[in-house]
């Protein structure tokens, strides 16, 4: 775990965020910090708001109120692109790829290169994506089929490489591994290892404590849409974040497992 | 989840066999070999139809359905529908006939029409996109105002005697050869390539090139995959779409100036029920209604199945309404065939 990460400033701090939906609300005051090369696990319920906190960071969502800064600046992040172009990335839980373009045309969709002609330059989209796609998965082949005839794992990994090709510096995870199996869940766990030595910070959003704990150096829970609960890993067992999760509070005489010790 | 498992094992099992032939081009090839199928089946029955004025007559007959269905193609791809054209079309020749009629050389005039379609189709992007209605009814709307429109502005009378200047671009031909025999009349020797014909060429090989080669067509398949996937890709949704029905408003403004054209006279009764023949055209080539699926070359083979089918049925003595019957069958076979090859 990376211990140098107090003395930075905050890549994204997202502040006092709400958002409801006529009388539902979704997301009620939350505040989160996500520091370069940290991981913030993101969990909760289903239903606990996890998704619309971080689509209003991949500009997929508007706040009702709250601000976000970037480097400590105020940004609106008023669309995907947005987003986009503050180098905020997001591997959204059902993917959003384009079910009849091919996984070329997915990757570099909204970003697509061009010739000096102004024409697609599918042959170079082509190229890069097949680099960028076999580093995540060797066996990937079949480029260019549509991508509504491939696998969940297959689907993933376009979802992932796009949103790492480009100038990544906060990348959002909603539930990367809901659909894979076990090889393909290691391929993203050591992948977010890697793009966190490279000092990206990340948001992942998951069920599967394991690998909570095992790559988040913080976690927050949610709760009915509240942040209940903002812990270095260290600090927190499985049992307690589990009580996070379940009653939205730390069991009775909780005390920080570093400072117990 | 299963979902998934289930297009994974096909995909494998169409790796396995080696087929790389995507689904689209199987359509296309199976609409292909109907097509020349039924150039042989109507060959046989009547010796008139291969020859080169029919062959012509064909060409000249296709090219409206044509540029309507390539419009049609563009905004079906985004997920959409236009059940406008056919009333633009009058809109547009009208109005064209109309200027023309006032007074203004036969270019500005047909020029007019093609403006008046595309604010048609401007009307339709922007109340799909903006007013947020859906496609089916913003287009039934439009194509209720444009025809009444049309006739409105002409009191539901034909507007004749537009010159001689004003037919050219409908009845004119490349490589026509005419000689003039001992008696004094002319005889062609040649039809020549109707200027039509020429026209859905051109713009046939233009809509492929946006759709295949260009951002817009990019953008245009994606919005009709997954609208909110475009739109979280940074699409600008709302311009694809927008433009989309523009653009189909402009070919069918040029439909319809061709059409009045060849007839020398703007009808604003003409066209009815043209969409539909557009849309059957584009389904018969092989595009959803779903959105994301389709290509102009499909449609071409789709407009030419019509269009050989209305023809051939014409000389074979078949009746109108048996007309309708059968392309009504075809357009439910070519979807029925469409899908049981989609679920193998
Ligand atoms: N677009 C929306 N419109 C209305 N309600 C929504 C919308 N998106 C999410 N919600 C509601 O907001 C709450 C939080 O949802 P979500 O953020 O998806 O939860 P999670 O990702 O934690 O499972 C749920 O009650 C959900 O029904
Ligand atoms: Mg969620």
């Amino acid at each position: 775990m990376s211990t140098s990460n107090s003395s930075a400033a905050p890549l994204v701090e997202m502040r006092n965020i709400c958002k409801h939906f006529g009388g539902v609300q979704a997301v009620r005051d939350v505040s989160v910090d996500l520091y370069p090369g940290e991981v913030v696990g993101i969990l909760g319920h289903n239903g606990a708001g996890k998704s619309c906190l971080m689509r209003m960071l991949s500009g997929a969502m508007i706040p009702s109120s709250g601000d976000i800064y970037l480097d400590g600046e105020k940004i609106e992040i008023a669309s995907p692109t947005a987003a986009r172009q503050h180098g905020i990335e997001t591997i959204y839980q059902n993917l959003a790829l384009a079910n009849h373009l091919d996984a070329p045309a997915n990757l570099f969709l909204g970003r697509e290169l061009k010739t000096r002609f102004g024409n697609l330059d599918d042959k170079r989209m082509f190229e890069e994506a097949k680099g960028v796609l076999q580093r995540l998965n060797p066996n990937f082949k079949n480029l260019s089929d549509p991508v509504v005839r491939m696998s969940g794992g297959q689907r993933q990994v376009i979802a992932i490489a796009r949103a790492i090709h480009f100038n990544v510096r906060a990348l959002i995870m909603d539930e990367p591994t809901a659909a894979l199996g076990p090889s393909e869940t290691e391929m993203v766990a050591e992948l977010v290892q890697k793009l966190r030595n490279e000092g990206i910070g990340i948001f992942l959003v998951s069920h599967d404590m394991q690998d909570v704990f095992r790559l988040c150096d913080r976690v927050m829970v949610m709760n009915n849409g509240r942040n209940v609960g903002s812990h270095k890993i260290s600090d927190v067992t499985q049992d307690d974040v589990l009580s996070l999760i379940i009653k939205g509070s730390l069991p009775s005489g909780w005390r920080p497992r570093g400072a117990a010790a | 989840m299963r979902v998934f498992g289930s297009s994974a094992a096909r995909a494998a099992l169409v790796g396995n066999n080696g087929l790389s032939i995507r689904a689209d081009m199987l359509h296309r090839i199976s609409a292909l070999v109907t097509l020349l199928g039924l150039i042989i089946a109507f060959a046989f029955l009547n010796s008139a139809f291969l020859s080169l004025n029919n062959a012509m007559t064909i060409l000249l007959q296709t090219a409206v359905i044509g540029l309507l269905g390539i419009g049609l193609t563009i905004v079906i791809l985004t997920g959409g529908i236009d059940l406008s054209v056919g009333s633009v079309l009058a809109l547009s020749g009208t109005a064209a006939g109309l200027l023309v009629k006032a007074g203004l050389p036969v270019p500005v005039g047909m020029g007019g029409g093609l403006v008046v379609g595309t604010l048609c189709g401007m009307v339709n992007g922007f109340v799909i996109t903006r007013l947020r209605i859906a496609p089916f009814i913003a287009t039934l709307g439009m194509m209720m105002m444009a025809r009444g429109l049309a006739l409105q502005l002409t009191g539901a009378s034909p507007v004749s005697q537009l010159g001689a200047a004003f037919g050219w671009l409908g009845n004119g031909a490349l490589f026509r050869i005419v000689e003039t025999q001992s008696n004094g009349l002319p005889r062609m020797v040649f039809p020549g390539i109707p200027y039509p014909a020429i026209l859905l060429l051109i713009v046939a090989l233009a809509a492929t090139y946006m759709l295949k080669r260009r951002q817009f067509g990019r953008h245009v398949y994606a919005v009709g995959s997954n609208e909110e996937a475009a739109h979280l890709s940074g699409v600008n949704v709302n311009h694809t779409k927008f433009a989309a029905y523009a653009l189909s408003g402009f070919l069918a403004g040029l439909a319809g100036i061709v059409l009045m054209s060849r007839l020398v006279t703007a009808q604003p009764n003409e066209g009815v029920m043209y969409e539909l023949d557009a849309i059957a055209a584009a389904v018969i080539g092989g595009a959803s209604l779903m959105g994301g699926v389709g290509s102009i070359s499909g449609t071409m083979i789709g407009a030419f199945i019509i269009g050989i089918l209305r023809n051939g049925l014409n000389m074979a003595g078949v009746s109108a309404f048996i007309q309708q019957i059968v392309i009504g069958g075809v357009v439910i076979g070519a979807v029925y065939v469409d899908q049981l090859r989609n679920r193998r």
